[in-house]
């Protein structure tokens, strides 16, 4: 505490002045962070709600969520790589002109020229992988703790707008560089949002509702890949999309606090005993603030009514988990820029189209089914895949094995059982079609339309849903079925991404490896 | 809370770590840094700073000059490694048009490996420094040049008659000075296409030599004879400072190139154009078969020595070519490049070039005939056979050239020999204007060094018995020409093309004495092997022939 001035005399304003001058930096300091020193459970309380950035915290964390079994830090690891492009992006801004003309000589000077410029775009780059990574990470996290169930039905929403925002993101940084990587992978993409021509087309009503084409346009504001799409593309990268993001993610951190903080087993408590010795005791101090509004908050709040004997406070305890996470974030995202180069290819040239064209890695999986069926792979199955993630927590109203990773009916057994199945079927489908080909290689003229209906996504995804009907009426529960079926889609796109990433290259053809491609 | 703290306390060490790798890799271990800190001008060591020729108009930012240093305008003579060293002094400042502009590669780029464009996906490296001259192409790719023996025969002139006394050319001579000691030296003659002379250079010298008495003019410049003062002029307007090069396009004239291949628009359509063969990116070519580097050049040597080894299926013969031969091509490959320059940059040879409508060969005979015909009809019309084609007529042949009218040959190149491997030359298909036709109908004329006989009687003349001429054919000509005339080992005769253009005095004077040097022996000639023809039985043959005319 700062020591004030002896109560004042007549005539020493100048003294006065002075003793206030000298006062001023610990004022400041006082005025800036009220409370003092986090260093008894009061003034630690303090330190958290006092302060516009922590108070999304709750002043007290359960021992349950600091466990790094419970979370891998997957949300807050996401967060830091959000953070990461954010301030790197923000550097990036300062030298990227978003002109076809120039944007890939400034790509360049950013790379040759621009102090530090190539490892910031390295660590940009890398970020924003190892962000689409955690971000999945994390939704599976949240799935196989049951993280989604009631009362967080709806944060699992939030979650998967997330998602789709991050890929939003990522994709959209893709056509900036305007080489030939970014161009023919954003063709790619702006054609599979064409691709409802497909069915429009079958149907004849493309003249009249030609919706593929309309999303296109929107994309690219033209024909083509040119001077629209890469101002459009840069201001949903630049604005749109992460004040989106930012938007959701307010929610999103804000909804944890209200639907009581990280999901736990009921029996959490339990299961961890008594507070370790080593850890910081709890209450050692008469509170000093009531909880007066926890009777208005409907539904469990806190800590009330359930004892605080397994909370710790979150000054420092969560703090020191989080700024871990943040920082091995950090260490692991400039460690992959020292290592690996952002690629930057050849100038674009829409006269000399890539063979082949890939879309990144993340979206490899859809454009392997895009190969068969552009509506099916590019909409119709991502459609249905967050049709079905977004009903599973209202479908499984279960609450056996909340909190617990494969919690619920069947188990680790089941999952391991349905990454069987889903590698199993996936590989199959694959290794079939790529063998012995699909419709079109037997029947020539066939209808799409019988295609677009009936393909190695198609196929794959009712061999899916079989799977998981099957599994809900073994088990009795819709949890099984959503274990069996969360867990075969993540193996189908993890397989189908691998065999888009490695095994596919000129004309979309199977080769065992890039050697092996003409040409080289 | 141990472990996340040990945790925060070795992730924030290595990230500590790892910037402090990033900002030494960034401030001291740049190559360009040390190249520059290793130089030393003569106030000491130079200002160590990233250095950078910028051309807004040309779109360049070139950054080679923070590595050869001495490149750079105003910086100090810098001594010790060669990168350093000034640039030499050719046609243009470094400091006015960047470097790419000339030698390609990446001239944003502060590393070597990626300035000089041997990486990945940078579609222009450098040319390699012994082709340096090519890159004048990306500009001076219109300079009219002649064939080898135009240029030798004019080089000869320029030695013979002493002009290197007083003269330099490419760095030779210029050794006496006309008025003297104090004298002034003759002018320099390298850059002399480039920059004009005058047209009268030669009445200004015997002017000049009858003022003089004594000394170079007197020794080394005397009357000339009009031969050499046209192969003189013609040698001087391709001294452009870059003789290698006109040396290599010379060849390229000398070699019929243009028989297969175009180039902007002008050639045939056998093989693939060549207007950007010298921008070709490396990163799309195959380079299974070639030895050595893996770069453009080696590539277009490779295959120049065996074109189907490199691309499969290619119809381009192998044409055994000489290693200087082939040195000489990669180099003039190399230097079709056409840069997309503003056309305020373009020199004068461009502008004449693309807007005015001058040719980017020269336009005498010798050189459209060796730059259009040789390859096919051999260098001095001698005909030619590549292993896998039919013969390619010898078409100096003096029993021919006696015969063909010049209408005959001016329609024929014009518009070729539909069903056969001559192609229309005319201005819409292989871009021959009517002037430069009539000039190689003049050349053809001159290699077979005979007159055409004069023949005063009416083109289609002859009026002879087809069923008699039909036995006749199949008795004596069929084996040849096979038996609906469609050609074998002679030539093709049921030819619309052939028909059309031939008078009846061509075809009857051609079967009446034959070709000399040709398995066509003239029938009217006694042999041991067959009868002679009298000339009725040679007229109904010719009547059979033209029974194929109407024939679709």
């Amino acid at each position: 505490m700062v020591v004030l001035a002896p109560p004042p005399e007549k005539h020493d304003a100048l003294r006065r002045f002075f003793a206030n001058l000298r006062a001023t930096p610990a004022r400041v300091k006082d005025s800036a962070f009220r409370g003092g020193k986090p260093n008894t459970d009061r003034t630690r309380s303090t330190f958290v709600f006092g302060n516009v950035f922590l108070h999304l915290h709750p002043v007290r964390t359960h021992r349950w969520s600091l466990r790094w079994t419970a979370t891998m830090g997957l949300g807050i690891a996401s967060l830091a790589a959000f953070l990461i492009t954010l301030i790197t992006g923000v550097l990036l801004m300062f030298y990227y002109k978003p002109h076809p003309a120039i944007a890939y000589d400034s790509m360049k000077d950013i790379a040759f020229v621009v102090p530090t410029g190539n490892l910031i775009r390295n660590i940009h780059r890398w970020a924003a992988n190892v962000m689409v990574l955690t971000v999945i990470l994390h939704m599976a996290r949240a799935f196989y703790t049951g993280a989604y169930r009631a009362p967080r039905e709806f944060n699992w929403l939030i979650g998967m707008g997330l998602l789709v925002l991050t890929l939003g993101l990522s994709f959209t940084g893709y056509l900036l560089p305007w080489d030939q990587l970014a161009y023919w992978a954003i063709t790619i993409g702006a054609n599979i949002a064409q691709s409802p021509r497909e069915v429009t087309d079958a149907l004849g009503l493309t003249e009249t509702f030609d919706v593929g084409g309309l999303q296109k346009l929107l994309l690219l504001g033209s024909d083509t890949v040119g001077e629209e799409a890469l101002i459009r593309f840069y201001l949903l990268h630049v604005m749109i999309l992460p004040l989106g993001l930012v938007a959701l993610l307010s929610v999103h951190f804000w909804r944890i606090r209200k639907d009581g903080g990280l999901v736990r087993p009921a029996d959490a408590d339990r299961r961890l005993g008594p507070v370790h010795a080593a850890d910081y005791p709890v209450f050692t101090e008469e509170p000093r603030k009531t909880y007066q509004l926890a009777a208005v908050v409907r539904g469990k709040s806190g800590a009330v009514a359930r004892g605080p004997e397994n909370t710790v406070p979150s000054m420092p305890h969560l703090f020191y988990a989080e700024l871990a996470v943040t920082m091995l974030t950090i260490a692991i995202c400039v460690a992959l820029a020292l290592v690996s180069d952002a690629p930057l290819k050849e100038l674009a040239n829409p006269q000399v189209p890539e063979n082949p064209a890939k879309a990144p890695w993340y979206f490899l999986g859809l454009q392997e089914l895009v190969a068969y069926s552009a509506f099916m792979g590019g909409v119709g199955i991502p459609g249905i895949v967050l049709l079905g993630l977004g009903l599973i927590p209202y479908l499984d109203r279960e609450k056996d094995g909340t909190g617990e990773w494969f919690g619920g009916p069947g188990g680790k057994a089941l999952v391991l059982q349905a990454l069987f199945v889903g590698f199993g079927a996936a590989l199959a489908i694959e290794a079939f079609a790529i063998r012995y080909g699909w419709l079109r290689e037997w029947i020539p003229d066939i209808q799409q339309l019988w295609i677009t209906v009936f393909n190695p996504g198609t196929v794959l995804t009712a061999i899916y849903a079989a799977y998981s009907i099957w599994l809900v009426k073994r088990h009795q529960s819709t949890r099984a079925g959503a274990l069996g079926l969360f867990t075969c889609f993540l193996c189908g796109f993890v397989l189908l991404t691998i065999v888009g990433v490695w095994f596919r290259g000129p004309n979309w053809d199977f080769y065992w490896s890039p050697s092996d491609w003409p040409g080289h | 809370m141990q472990a996340n703290k040990h945790l925060l306390l070795w992730t924030s060490l290595v990230t500590l770590a790892l910037l402090v790798f990033a900002a030494a890799n960034e401030n001291v271990f740049k190559e360009w840094r040390r190249v520059q800190s290793a130089a030393s001008g003569p106030s000491g060591p130079i200002d160590v700073h990233l250095r950078q020729v910028v051309v807004p108009t040309l779109a360049v930012a070139d950054r080679c000059v923070t590595c050869h240093v001495g490149m750079a305008a105003g910086e100090p003579v810098v001594a010790g490694d060669p990168t350093l060293k000034r640039h030499p002094d050719v046609g243009h400042d470094p400091n006015v048009m960047g470097c790419t502009a000339c030698h390609a590669g990446q001239g944003r780029a502060t590393e070597k490996a990626a300035a000089h464009g041997d990486v990945h996906f940078w579609p222009t490296p450098m040319i390699p420094l012994r082709y340096a001259d090519a890159g004048c192409g990306g500009c001076h790719t219109h300079i009219a040049v002649p064939t080898v023996d135009r240029l030798a025969a004019g080089e000869r002139a320029f030695e013979r008659n002493d002009c290197l006394a007083c003269h330099k050319l490419d760095g030779r001579g210029g050794t006496l000075r006309p008025l003297g000691a104090g004298g002034m030296e003759g002018p320099d003659l390298s850059f002399v296409g480039a920059r004009a002379f005058r047209v009268d250079w030669y009445d200004a010298h015997l002017a000049r030599r009858g003022e003089a008495s004594g000394g170079p003019w007197d020794d080394s410049f005397g009357p000339l004879s009009r031969e050499d003062r046209d192969a003189l002029d013609a040698f001087l307007r391709s001294r452009v400072g870059a003789p290698k090069l006109v040396q290599a396009k010379a060849t390229f004239n000398s070699l019929g190139c243009r028989g297969c291949h175009k180039i902007a628009g002008v050639g045939g359509d056998d093989g693939p154009e060549l207007t950007l063969e010298g921008a070709k990116d490396p990163g799309r070519i195959d380079f299974t078969h070639v030895r050595g580097e893996h770069d453009l050049a080696n590539w277009l040597a490779e295959h120049f020595r065996s074109p189907a080894t490199l691309v499969p299926g290619s119809q381009m013969p192998v044409l055994s070519l000489s290693e200087p031969q082939i040195d000489l091509l990669v180099r003039y490959m190399l230097s079709l490049r056409r840069a997309n320059v503003p056309e305020a940059w373009w020199p004068k040879d461009r502008v004449r070039a693309e807007r005015l409508g001058e040719r980017e060969f020269s336009v005498d005979g010798a050189t459209l005939y060796g730059s259009f015909c040789a390859a096919c009809h051999g260098p001095n019309g001698e005909g030619m056979r590549y292993p896998g084609m039919p013969a390619f007529p010898a078409i100096g042949n003096p029993d021919f050239l006696a015969v063909a009218s010049d209408e005959f040959l001016t329609s024929t190149i014009a518009h070729g020999r539909p069903g056969r491997r001559m192609g229309a030359w005319g201005e819409g298909s292989g871009g021959l204007r009517a002037s430069e036709i009539a000039t190689v109908v003049a050349h053809l004329r001159s290699l077979g060094g005979v007159a055409l006989e004069p023949d005063s009687r009416a083109p289609r003349w002859v009026r002879g018995d087809a069923a008699l001429g039909a036995q006749l054919y199949g008795a004596h000509c069929m084996q040849c020409h096979g038996a609906r005339g469609e050609g074998g080992e002679g030539p093709a005769l049921a030819n619309a093309g052939l028909l059309a253009n031939a008078t009846d005095t061509y075809l009857f004077e051609t079967i009446r004495r034959g070709r000399r040097g040709t398995t066509m022996q003239g029938f009217a000639q006694p042999s041991t092997v067959r009868p002679t023809l009298a000339d009725p039985e040679i007229e109904s043959i010719v009547t059979f022939l033209r029974s194929w005319e109407n024939q679709p």
